[in-house]
């Protein structure tokens, strides 16, 4: 495999992480599910190709490519965890309103099933 | 009779009813471009239908609701906060990088290399008295960039005090906008769409300034929290926040004549410097009192510029004065070059200059030795361009290399910066997204999405340990050479 083979798959590797995060500015949870495949998919391009980057100790060019896909990988990650903390911080606040609070002072577990809404 | 008569009621009731529902749906179309503006909604009731009584039901208006998400407005205001901070570190920096070339064609690093020539140049023709007066005027542009370099970043540094007492300005201004909008509320105008509105823009507004928790309240007003414990307003009472300089006490200060840090003080007097490290004000903050005191002090630090200039400064005076200008007899010892203020650590580079009585003759060529060498001092002034031994270097490395060490650190802070800007944008939209998204649901459709998310995030977020370790090992892979 030649060193500018090699370079397209860290591009095609981050161009997939841009993609998730680009699914990830807009995180409905059909959005989500699209990532996790595409994170999925990025994974194991690069874990097939990973024993073949050591060719490229050294170059310039494909170590660029890498710092690209490290931010790619860094911006996807963060706005993966912006979602997850929204939801969870919205899973505690209403946890807090239905149940209160735990002998340990935290959120009371939120609970999902059989749920009685009351109207007036 | 009767009952055509509570039919008419019956109707005219839906028609008020419906002609709300139409006021607050032209209302919606009307502020669709305000902004804060959150859809709102009118809940219709069913009144009580019975014939025998004469009750002929029908249909009523109920509370306007809006549809605005106050949760999800907190996190809009978090992210909001977070890009504030980002910009404003990227625009700082931006500007202090500016000062710090490091091609090598211009300021310390150019006058520096210049010197060492010079340097080099007298070395192999110690008695001309051309090569010592370009030494001497070396010397003097080198003190000049020293100077310069130093002037500016103070001047930088009186910029990030001048944008952060307007920053504290620009705060208290907007709190007392938003303390009007209160008294409004507290004077029956707690349902009014367009003054929540502009709550709501102008809270936005302020998060970019300063972090800020926003608690809305049953009459209508907010209260604002500043780094989520200081109180800016409460109900119609406004808590003004201030900043001044100060010089830290404790611990005891090492330059007391250093310059002053910058403080924000709540209402009370009560120190709240270190608890402001977010958006708009923090970037201010941490590049006042703790980025730019590492090139030209404080009280606790003399800054890499002023460790410089005064290394350098006192080794061209040590090697100088440990010559001879002539071997006699009598021999006349060399008189040293550079002069600063030594009474102040943190004024080094901005005081250093050569000494104007010096002259071309008084600068000691001949190293007495043993063995004596006619030309040993500017030699073993040479050798400060490559060092070899510790008293040639600064800080374990030689001037060119901890000029570059300095100058890189802001291209590397900069760096960071600019890739946290464009994360923070993002996660600002993401955060929009969510706003807009849950903008109207109710409570039972967001319980259903909150249980999809829980399940959705759970499967993707297993994948980034991977993806941290692959792209991670991919740059150490491709470092190595």
């Amino acid at each position: 495999m030649g060193t500018a083979a090699l370079v397209e798959q860290l591009k095609s590797a981050r161009q997939q992480l841009d993609f998730a995060s680009n699914l990830l500015v807009k995180p409905s949870p059909e959005a989500l599910d699209s990532c996790s495949s595409v994170l999925e998919a990025a994974g194991r391009q690069l874990a097939e190709w990973q024993p073949a980057f050591s060719q490229l100790a050294g170059d310039a060019a494909a170590l660029e490519e890498a710092w690209r896909l490290r931010r790619s990988f860094v911006r996807t990650s963060r706005l993966l965890q912006g979602v997850g903390d929204f939801h969870r911080n919205w899973l505690q606040l209403r946890g807090a309103i239905t149940g209160g609070y735990t002998e340990t002072g935290e959120s009371a577990p939120l609970m999902h099933a059989s749920r009685i809404s009351l109207h007036g | 009779m009767s009952n055509l008569l509570a039919s008419l009621l019956s109707s005219a009731s839906a028609l008020q009813a419906y002609a709300q529902v139409l006021e607050t749906s032209q209302n919606n179309v009307s502020n669709a471009s305000t902004p804060g503006y959150a859809k709102e909604s009118v809940n219709l009731y069913a009144l009580p239908f019975d014939p025998e009584a004469g009750i002929t039901g029908g249909v009523a208006a109920g509370k306007v609701v809006s549809a605005r998400d106050e949760f999800s407005e907190q996190a809009v205001r978090q992210q909001t906060s977070g890009l504030g901070y980002q910009q404003q570190l990227v625009d700082s920096l931006t500007a202090v990088q500016s000062n710090f070339d490091i091609s090598g064609n211009q300021g310390v690093p150019l006058a520096l290399n210049n010197l060492f020539k010079s340097l080099s140049a007298w070395g192999a023709t110690p008695g001309n008295e051309a090569a010592r007066q370009t030494v001497i005027q070396s010397a003097t542009d080198l003190a000049q960039a020293f100077q310069q370099a130093s002037g500016n970043v103070t001047i930088q540094a009186s910029n990030a005090e001048q944008q952060i007492g307007q920053t504290v300005g620009q705060v208290n201004q907007l709190v007392t906008q938003i303390q009007t909008y209160n008294v409004i509320a507290m004077q029956g105008s707690k349902n009014d769409g367009g003054l929540s509105a502009n709550m709501h823009a102008a809270v936005e507004q302020l998060s970019s300034l300063v972090d800020v928790t926003a608690t809305f309240q049953s009459d209508g007003t907010v209260n604002l929290m500043m780094n989520g414990e200081t109180p800016l307003l409460l109900g119609d009472r406004q808590y003004k926040v201030s900043s001044s300089l100060y010089q830290p006490q404790d611990p005891p200060p090492t330059n007391a004549n250093g310059p002053a840090d910058v403080r924000i003080q709540a209402y009370n007097g009560t120190d709240i410097t270190s608890e402001t490290t977010g958006a708009q004000l923090g970037a201010l903050l941490h590049l006042r009192n703790q980025i730019l005191p590492t090139y030209i002090g404080d009280a606790s630090q003399p800054g890499d510029l002023n460790v410089m200039a005064k290394q350098l400064a006192d080794r061209v005076n040590q090697l100088l004065t440990s010559g001879n200008i002539s071997d006699g007899p009598p021999a006349v010892p060399g008189v040293p070059l550079f002069t600063y203020d030594t009474a102040n650590a943190t004024n080094t580079a901005a005081s250093l200059s050569v000494d104007p009585t010096v002259t071309p003759d008084q600068l000691a060529a001949i190293s007495p030795g043993p063995p004596e060498v006619s030309n040993g001092v500017p030699l073993a002034l040479s050798a400060l361009a490559s060092p070899v031994q510790d008293a040639d270097k600064v800080n374990g490395v030689s001037y060119s290399q901890f000029y570059g060490q300095l100058a890189g650190r802001v291209g590397s802070a900069l760096n960071d910066a600019t890739n946290s800007q464009e994360v923070q944008q993002s996660l600002l939209s993401q955060a929009k997204d969510l706003r807009q998204q849950y903008q109207g649901v109710s409570l039972d459709e967001e319980a259903t999405t909150l249980m999809q998310f829980q399940r959705a995030y759970q499967a993707t977020s297993k994948f980034l340990t991977t993806l941290d370790e692959l792209t991670g090992e991919a740059i150490n892979m491709m470092s190595a050479t």
